[in-house]
């Protein structure tokens, strides 16, 4: 069984988002970036997988500027076997990042595809669903819990009323939630091991996908800030400014 | 003591509500050592708003002979800030004078009064771009007043040094409220002695520092941290020197951690996970840090090779993100706290020569073994300064009360150990009320009583922390 992880290479979580100057985007030079943590957490499941001896191979994806191979050797480093970098400049969305994987799984034979729910840095939370929809595969979103067994994937959903799961036939798309894992540190003696596996480099172009950018970034500002709040001595008060200033009583 | 109140009342009306204080309730917190090693009782809490205040407070108090606690966060460990319990003695509390005056980011300075919290001055410095490099523990409740006048040490003191090395001038109020205004921003000045750094570290028995100005360092935006199995501290040394030159001295963290100390935090501590496939006797958390786009990563994955080369190091990580670093470090800032559920608890906060470091955990462990069988040496700390915190916890089961009894017994044999190498007996922690029969044994008579002299011509009527340090 072959197995296709896609990574993305984001804004580190804990940073302190910055917006650029021109306020068109948010500032990432000299910004610490690391592994999208829903796709650290497909990563893990994938390695999972194989050390149960069910997976033969991992194949690792990213898409972007020759830096996001630093990501992909991350996921090297966990137990992924070898990538495909997609050398691409601008801003990713999830119609053409789905393409992509698309023509990549129909290129590779992949029986399972596992990625994160969302990337923390534009949180569209689209592309595993896309992928599936094109594919025409079942999908299996923001599971908490996989078990592969022969031609199956069982995965569990925590969805409002507790927890749903589902039996999908292989191949399918798979996105993580938070729960499924812990992923591990990757050691140093697989960092240095990570260097020597395999990372192909081609363009769109050359994987034979074609798309022309359908979103347009017209604006980015900060949230609101929040007004300073007070210390009320008792519910009379309360009372009194929801009546008196706030106008609501 | 109520008649040498009245002295002081001429002050209450420009104290205020908030600068005087004779309500027990409030006044109680301010008695009381954090692990309840001492209690002491005072009857009268001054918070003074600037240093004009505390001036005015001393000199009254130096013409009556009323005797002073000066107070910072009170998170100090060797009771410095807690009064005696003879009710003789009135607290004067820092924590009003918190205003940060000045930054600088062409002297590359940050002016604050002595009240200012620590991580309150760290922040503001972040938001400049800027470094102020102090971090400790208690950072998010301990005063700059306290941190100066205890010269705190903490995890940076590798390569930015402890608190005396960061700071340019203070402000200090002396015992007969004299204003010594000396808050200069100068990195060369050879006028006279230099009596900033006698305020350094006297745990306010000299003076009361108000204000500083403290040294900023450009921010460190690049790090990589990992955390490297060595079997033994002799190849964790070794591997200090490898790491400082690997890293063009980029390294501002090297820390010890020993197996038992990990499982203590493994057991303890939430969120934190066996780091490493395998189990290994020791661990050293390292860090390099940069302003610049420094090829840390790659310093770090070389330092790997080479001191693997050398059979130095058996198995490590790399931090990947921010929030695999922080939970490498929840692993070593975990220890005090994961120290607490396994019972008692005899602690020596003691630094040799670095080259000693191997031979001194070696030797100490043995001894304290001998004496107390079974008990768990819990070895950690600052290797890369020569600190080590000699923890030893009870063995398993052991009546606790027992166990702490034998703490000076067992202060005695570590530092002995550390005396015959050349180390001290308090690095970071000071002297306060703790240590001060210590500090008679081990310093030589000749220092003891240029310290009483000392302290004798700051403070000739002894009203500033007395029974303090000496």
């Amino acid at each position: 069984m072959k197995i296709l992880v896609a990574v993305k290479r984001v804004i580190d979580y804990n940073v302190k988002i910055r917006i650029n100057s021109e306020r068109t985007a948010v500032e990432t030079n000299n910004v610490k970036m690391s592994m999208n943590p829903f796709d650290e957490i497909a990563v893990e499941e994938a390695v999972r997988l194989k050390e149960s001896g069910k997976v033969d191979e991992i194949l690792v994806v990213s898409i972007g500027q020759r830096k996001v191979q630093e990501t992909m050797r991350t996921a090297f480093a966990m137990g992924a076997d070898r990538g495909i970098h997609i050398s691409y400049e601008g801003e990713t969305e999830p119609l053409m990042v789905a393409k992509i994987l698309k023509k990549i799984v129909d290129n590779e034979n992949i029986d399972l595809v596992i990625m994160g729910k969302q990337a923390i840095d534009d949180d569209s939370n689209q592309t595993g669903q896309m992928l599936a929809g094109i594919l025409s595969w079942p999908q299996g979103t923001f599971i908490s819990k996989l078990e592969v067994v022969d031609k199956n994937a069982s995965v569990t959903r925590e969805i409002d009323g507790g927890l749903e799961t589902l039996k999908l036939n292989l191949p399918c798309v798979i996105t993580t939630d938070l729960r499924l894992n812990e992923p591990r540190y990757a050691s140093l003696p697989n960092i240095m091991k990570a260097k020597r596996k395999e990372i192909v480099e081609m363009s769109m172009a050359e994987l034979g996908v074609e798309y022309t950018n359908r979103l347009k970034i017209i604006k980015v500002e900060e949230p609101p800030t929040r007004s300073e709040g007070r210390k009320l001595e008792d519910v009379t008060e309360l009372i009194n400014i929801l009546r008196d200033e706030v106008g609501v009583l | 003591m109520k008649k040498k109140i009245e002295k002081l009342y001429c002050l209450k009306p420009f104290l205020g509500d908030k600068g005087w204080i004779e309500d027990k309730n409030i006044i109680e917190p301010y008695l009381l050592e954090e692990r309840g090693l001492f209690r002491g009782s005072s009857s009268l809490l001054l918070r003074p708003k600037n240093s004009k205040e505390v001036s005015q407070i001393l000199s009254i108090c130096n013409q009556n002979n009323i005797k002073v606690v000066p107070q910072g966060g009170r998170t100090g460990l060797c009771g410095g800030t807690i009064p005696s319990e003879s009710g003789e003695e009135i607290l004067i509390s820092m924590e009003r004078m918190n205003v940060i005056r000045h930054i600088s980011c062409e002297n590359f300075t940050i002016t604050v009064e002595a009240g200012c919290i620590l991580s309150n001055i760290q922040e503001e410095s972040e938001k400049n771009n800027l470094l102020f490099p102090l971090s400790l523990a208690a950072e998010g409740s301990c005063t700059i007043g306290g941190n100066l006048s205890t010269n705190a040490g903490g995890i940076n003191v590798l390569r930015y040094g402890m608190a005396r090395d960061l700071v340019l001038g203070l402000e200090v109020v002396l015992a007969n409220g004299e204003i010594l205004n000396n808050l200069g921003s100068l990195r060369k000045d050879n006028r006279g002695y230099n009596l900033k750094h006698l305020f350094v570290g006297s745990e306010g028995t000299l003076g009361i520092i108000t204000a500083a100005v403290l040294k900023l360092f450009p921010f460190p935006n690049n790090v990589e941290t990992a955390l490297l199995a060595v079997s033994s501290p002799e190849d964790a040394i070794k591997l200090l020197g490898l790491a400082r030159s690997a890293s063009a001295d980029l390294l501002n963290a090297f820390e010890l951690i020993s197996r038992i100390g990990m499982e203590m935090v493994l057991r303890h501590m939430p969120g934190t996970k066996e780091p490493l496939e395998k189990q290994y006797k020791w661990y050293v958390l390292l860090e390099f840090s940069s302003s610049a786009k420094n090829n840390l990563r790659e310093q770090m994955e070389n330092l790997y090779v080479s001191a693997s080369e050398k059979n130095l190091v058996l198995d490590g990580i790399i931090a990947e993100s921010t929030q695999q670093r922080k939970g490498l470090w929840l692993l070593r800032d975990g220890l005090s706290e994961a120290q607490k559920p396994e019972g008692g608890s005899i602690k020596h906060d003691v630094s040799v020569p670095i080259d000693c470091v191997s031979i001194f955990i070696e030797k100490a462990t043995k001894a304290v073994e001998q004496h107390i069988p079974r008990s768990r040496v819990v070895a950690f700390g600052h290797l890369g300064d020569g600190n080590i915190h000699f923890n030893v916890s009870q063995p398993i089961n052991a009546d606790t009360n027992d166990f702490l009894g034998k703490w000076n017994e067992i202060n005695e044999i570590v530092f002995d150990i550390a005396q015959n190498l050349k180390g001290s007996f308090s690095a970071e922690h000071g002297i306060g009320k703790l240590k001060r029969e210590e500090l008679k044994k081990y310093n030589s008579s000749i220092e003891v009583n240029l310290m009483h002299s000392i302290k004798k011509s700051f403070d000739p009527n002894n009203i500033l922390n007395p029974g303090k340090v000496l």
